[in-house]
């Protein structure tokens, strides 16, 4: 593969109910990350987006957000699903030849609708729906309990990645208000609110109000726009079945074999050694670490003894991850604009020492149903 | 840079006003079944899929995460697409790119719609009215906001759009219904279509009620179940799976502002939503790919998506088919007929079928198979260069791709 360089990009602020309409918010972003590149918006040749409608509560919500995402008379295509996925079709255009820079947001406002219910909707109609049981916090706890039970993990250790996560978001200043527990124990994360049990409220990701923009250039332009682009050198992406009795919740055979792809394109032989930091999109706690292992940074059932802080071994999820700050549809391109920030040295706060390969992740569906991982590096060593 | 993506089969199901015989998976599953079996394909061949379908229409959401089994998509890469009516011509975009990227190999493009399992009129509702608490809000008036947005919806957009075209290009309701009566005499010939009326005439439809002026009960399209599929590969690979590849040469994809007052009233709109700067930019990007400087000289088969029939005149223009103003005299003299010189929408065209998420896909489908000589109702003239055309949202989307038997004239990326 060609390499592809990260050339700008730019966060709002998430926030638990943002003051703005959603083509505001989606216009200071996508501005944003023109200005941080020092482009216009003549300079773009697409435009993707990553928005879901029913989380927009309108139909073909995408055809009012042309003007507002730079996309006016560009070419311009819409993702459904997580942000990260849309960098990949952003991706698929540079390497094609036909387009020079791609502008790539991802946006939504889980302040306007109940998250949890809309989720529902993605359920199988015919069975999983009337029932009613199957939702964002029962599938959570069902996949936490089949990793609880076939690697005897206990509770705590499903805990301790929620405070990890909570205290690491408390030294970005990108990160969710609510989100940014400085001084959180244990003890807080497993006496917060039960949602199902065994997972709580401070151990799963809770969304909120946010936009983010990247811009992808191929190589030979990348050079000429910054001096130090990070490049996605391998991407992967795989899908598996639905049904979750189909399924081993304690292990995530797609991200296993999306990481494999993404390593094999990179080069990558051994990940523990290779990989200085890892930015996962977990919906809740135990993922981040059934995800760790299925991308070989650990053994099966040893991700809890993973030294992951921001100073361990492999840190992951230094700028406090999904949990940190859950932006649905814009999450995957944070985590990616995570990984450039800590691979640039411009992670003030939460920099992971000489950082200059990393992963990013993004996924959608029940229990991580459809993974997506990238390698990204810097040109240090 | 980048590799040429070439398509090698098209596939669709049955298409009715309610398969209730099959649910969404399986619906799909037929347009695959059809477009593997025509080419010697498995679904083990398969590298990467790609879905769309309009999300609100069946009050399902990513509805490709459930049905993973049974359209095939177990432990594979897969990305959905959606961008309204144009959906199936995006994720046909897509496709092109995820081979022209050369991130893998043979792609399978899908896109369904089931209109049955829900209300379309409500999904569409809410593009016009969605953001109707906010207004109110701001102290707007109800009335004032009623004639601002009332245009939204498909039909009330056509209409406001049909009147625009008859002020400009002259053309009246009969030429209208001429349009009307071609689409499904043609959609008669053809196996996989909705409304197949072979003995429909120009008097019949002029005699059906107004839904909306000019727009009469007999113009308009139906609202049909289907779904289509689509297989790309690269030129190498393609010699495995057909003797007849047909090569994608341009795409495009280019956006123009919403044609009402826009999401915060705060831009000017489109004044006028059948000027249509998108879809003249798109051609021009499209054409300069494929390395056609002659439209109206070098294309020789042409699917563009009209729901309603002004639709399809001034579409034929605005690509360059024709000049400005003139498409409907091009129909009374027979030129876009099956033997015509210029046949348009053999398959019997959106105006008889609409499975909307299928239907721009269907657009592309057609043409392909058109180049292969298969197609279900084949034009007698020998197809070399084709197009596949779509539009969607508030008629500011536009999706467009050029086929041909040969491969792009030295298309190097531009400068």
């Amino acid at each position: 593969m060609e390499k592809v360089g990260i050339v700008g990009y730019y966060q709002i602020k998430p926030e638990t109910d943002i003051q703005m309409s959603r083509p505001e918010m989606i216009f200071y972003a996508t501005r944003g990350a023109l200005d941080h590149a020092g482009l216009k918006r003549d300079d773009l040749t697409t435009v993707i987006s990553a928005t879901n409608d029913y989380y927009d509560g309108k139909t073909i919500s995408n055809c009012f957000t042309v003007d507002a995402g730079g996309a006016y008379l560009k070419d311009e295509s819409k993702v459904e699903m997580d942000g990260a996925h849309a960098v990949n079709y952003g991706l698929m255009r540079c390497l094609s030849g036909h387009h020079k820079l791609a502008l790539v947001w991802g946006a939504s406002q889980p302040s306007t609708f109940y998250y949890s219910c809309i989720r529902v909707l993605e359920n199988d109609p015919t069975f999983d729906r009337p029932i009613n049981l199957l939702n964002d916090y029962t599938a959570a706890a069902l996949g936490m309990r089949a990793y609880m039970n076939k690697f005897g993990v206990s509770v705590e250790d499903i805990a301790k990645v929620g405070v990890k996560n909570h205290k690491n978001a408390a030294k970005n200043p990108l990160a969710w208000n609510e989100a940014q527990l400085p001084e959180i124990t244990v003890e807080d994360v497993l006496n917060s609110e039960m949602l199902s049990d065994p997972v709580t409220k401070l151990m799963h990701a809770m969304p909120c109000d946010g936009a983010t923009a990247l811009i992808l250039a191929p190589e030979e332009l990348a050079k000429k726009i910054i001096d130090d682009p990070v490049w996605i050198t391998g991407v992967g992406l795989c899908q598996e079945t639905y049904y979750l009795g189909d399924r081993d919740l304690s292990i995530s055979v797609s991200m296993e074999k999306a990481a494999q792809k993404a390593y094999k394109m990179a080069r990558i032989n051994d990940p523990r050694k290779d990989i200085d930091v890892v930015e996962l999109f977990e919906h809740s706690a135990y993922e981040e670490l059934i995800l760790a292992e299925a991308l070989g940074l650990c053994e099966k059932g040893k991700g809890s003894s993973l030294s992951s802080e921001i100073n361990g071994e492999i840190p992951i999820n230094p700028s406090g991850g999904n949990i940190g700050a859950f932006t649905p549809c814009a999450t995957g391109i944070t985590r990616i604009i995570e990984a450039v920030k800590q691979i640039q040295g411009e992670a003030k706060g939460y920099q992971v020492k000489d950082a200059n390969r990393a992963i990013a992740h993004g996924q959608i569906g029940f229990c991580a149903q459809n993974n997506i991982v990238y390698i990204l590096e810097g040109g240090k060593k | 840079m980048g590799v040429q993506p070439v398509i090698v089969s098209a596939g669709f199901s049955e298409h009715a006003s309610k398969r209730s015989d099959v649910n969404m998976a399986e619906l799909m599953n037929e347009a695959i079944e059809d477009a593997l079996n025509k080419c010697n394909c498995t679904i083990d061949d398969i590298d990467c899929i790609i879905n769309g379908n309009m999300p609100a229409f069946e009050g399902a959401n990513i509805p490709e995460l459930w049905m993973t089994d049974h359209i095939g998509a177990k432990n594979k890469p897969f990305l959905r697409v959606t961008t309204g009516g144009t959906t199936g011509g995006s994720v046909a975009i897509a496709a092109y790119y995820a081979v022209a990227s050369g991130l893998y190999d043979t792609v399978l493009a899908t896109s369904f719609e089931q209109q049955s399992c829900g209300s379309t009129t409500v999904g569409l509702s809410s593009v016009a009215l969605g953001e109707v608490s906010i207004y109110l809000e701001l102290g707007y008036d109800f009335e004032k906001l009623r004639r601002n947005m009332g245009a939204g919806a498909a039909i009330g957009i056509a209409a406001y759009q049909a009147v625009n075209y008859m002020r400009r290009s002259h053309c009246t309701e009969e030429d209208l219904a001429r349009v009307v009566v071609q689409n499904r005499h043609n959609a008669a010939k053809n196996w996989w279509t909705h409304l197949k009326m072979p003995n429909y005439t120009i008097e019949q439809v002029l005699d059906t009620p107004y839904i909306s002026y000019p727009l009469r009960f007999g113009m308009v399209t139906p609202a049909s179940d289907g779904s289509c599929a689509m297989i790309y590969t690269t030129e190498e690979n393609a010699k495995k799976f057909t003797d007849t590849p047909v090569y994608v040469n341009g795409v495009a994809s280019v956006s123009n502002e919403t044609a009402i007052v826009t999401s915060e009233a705060g831009g000017c709109g489109q004044i006028d939503p059948c000027e249509q700067l998108g879809a003249r930019i798109s051609a021009r990007l499209a054409y300069e790919q494929a390395g056609i400087s002659f439209p109206e000289k070098e294309i020789d088969y042409v699917e563009v998506y009209s729901p309603f029939p002004n639709q399809e005149l001034m579409w034929l223009e605005r690509l360059g088919l024709f000049e400005e103003n003139t498409a409907h005299l091009q129909y009374r003299e027979g030129v876009t007929a099956l033997d015509g010189d210029l046949p348009v929408n053999c398959s019997g065209g959106v105006n008889s079928t609409n499975a909307i998420g299928a239907s721009a896909m269907e657009r592309v489908a057609e043409a392909a198979l058109q180049i292969m000589g298969k197609a279900g109702n084949q034009s007698p003239k020998e197809i070399h260069t084709a197009i596949g055309h779509g539009w969607g949202g508030a008629i500011n989307l536009i999706t467009l791709s050029i086929l041909a038997d040969q491969p792009r004239r030295k298309y190097k990326g531009g400068i």
